[in-house]
């Protein structure tokens, strides 16, 4: 036992000692000053996060009905506020999880935006970003449909504005609807991922409203579900008076039938998607 | 409403073994070899069981979330087979989208094979029956294997 005291004393001092000397040696030469701490990497692990809504082409540039309608707005404004992208790890499932949405980061983009989906510029609307997102894999969303404050939406979350044209029929038309709701959505599926956020780089968040809900169209069979779920605009046409109708959503409760109302009711509710992936939603009152 | 806007992803195991001796040798020096693959098979439908016949497929593998390992499109019948590379496993994912509507499934792959499918608005019932599938597919490849070697 002594004597692996012994040698541990030894080989700890023979250390120091060749340390003492390796240290002289070095200052002696002029040794360099100690080195900084290297610099952090240049690449931050943030970047901008884009968020934007779209109407795609069917609002942009028209559509036709599941009756042959030629419809095309003049205006399509859809007001929007606490607005949220998420990034969730296990992915966040809007089929199993419903309203459970547990998240690693939250970005928020604060403000209330009322934005004319039909403006030919908004493919897509770009509501605004934030710089310094934390990089990762944005995932989840959600979004107030509201009351817009002011502006020509005053009073309501939704207006559109256009013409609807069938067998040299014309018929202009105002949709006013006040349902304020909030919907929730797991990850963009489109033609492309998006919500995929480098570390200096940049990714949109992207809310998409499906117009095609409300009207049909043409071009799928009429048994196909989006057009026997769809409202239509015979139904609108039918409320025209010297080919124009202007109408709130207080005013079609009292005058669509009542299968025809709760259909555009549950439209309302499925109005909003993540690119084609469905979210959920409840009315805000 | 829910039967558009709502869609079902099932995910099952399919084996490709063709009834082919390992090796053909043919007439003009060409040589076919065929070898068991375990596939996954994506089964696509609304809410109310119509197949999405002719949906967009992009298949992701685990790492590469945005560029699609595989692209392709759904048969007739709402299906989508494809055998993911043993080589990467992790979380596959597979995105099926048509006209508006679109669905994302995930599925854990292994090398022992697939361990879990999340996401594809499955009921506990398509899960429950989803386990049961991977569970005879792992018999199954054990069996396959087991008759090999004798």
């Amino acid at each position: 036992m002594i004597g692996i005291r012994t040698t541990r004393m030894v080989v700890l001092l023979v250390t120091l000692l060749a340390g003492i000397l390796t240290f002289a040696g070095c200052a002696a030469e002029g040794a360099p000053e100690p080195e900084t701490p290297a610099p952090a990497a240049e690449t931050s692990d943030t970047g901008l996060l884009v968020f934007a809504a779209d109407g795609e082409e069917h609002a942009r540039e028209g559509t036709v009905s599941k009756e042959g309608w030629n419809i095309t707005f003049e205006h399509a404004y859809v007001t929007l506020a606490d607005i949220a992208a998420y990034q969730t790890d296990p992915p966040y499932d809007v089929d199993a999880d419903g309203w459970d949405l547990a998240y690693d980061h939250m970005v928020s983009l604060p403000g209330e935006f009322t934005i004319d989906l039909a403006d030919p510029a908004s493919d897509p609307a770009i509501l605004g970003e934030v710089a310094d997102a934390p990089a990762g894999f944005y995932n989840a969303f959600s979004w107030h449909m509201v009351r817009a404050a002011s502006g020509p939406a005053e009073g309501n979350s939704i207006v559109f504005i256009g013409t609807a044209e069938k067998d040299g029929e014309t018929v202009d038309f105002t949709l006013r609807f006040d349902q304020e709701l909030a919907y929730q959505g797991g990850e963009y599926i489109g033609d492309v991922r998006k919500g995929i956020l480098d570390a200096g780089g940049e990714a949109e968040a992207e809310m998409t409203f499906h117009f095609d809900h409300f009207f049909g169209r043409a071009d799928k069979d009429a048994d196909d579900p989006l057009n026997t779920d769809a409202l239509g605009f015979d139904p609108l046409a039918a409320l025209a008076t010297d080919g124009v109708v202007d109408v709130s959503l207080g005013d079609l409760k009292e005058s669509l039938s009542a299968e025809d109302y709760a259909r555009l009711e549950d439209i309302l509710v499925h109005f909003g998607h993540i690119g084609e992936n469905h979210c959920i939603a409840e009315p805000l009152e | 409403m829910d039967s558009v806007r709502a869609l079902t992803l099932i995910v099952t195991m399919a084996f490709l073994v063709l009834a082919m001796p390992a090796e053909v040798a043919l007439g003009h020096g060409v040589e076919l070899s065929v070898a068991p693959h375990e596939s996954i098979e994506v089964n696509a439908a609304y809410e109310a069981g119509e197949p999405m016949a002719g949906a967009q497929v992009a298949v992701f593998a685990p790492g590469e979330p945005a560029e699609p390992w595989l692209r392709g499109s759904v048969d007739e019948e709402g299906r989508f087979f494809f055998v993911p590379d043993s080589d990467r496993p992790g979380t596959w994912e597979v995105q099926v989208r048509q006209a508006g509507h679109g669905g994302i499934v995930r599925i854990e792959v292994e090398p022992a094979g697939v361990v879990e499918v999340t996401g594809g608005g499955l009921t506990p019932l398509q899960k429950a029956l989803m386990a049961a599938c991977v569970l005879w597919g792992s018999i199954g490849t054990a069996l396959y294997f087991k008759r090999r070697a004798v």
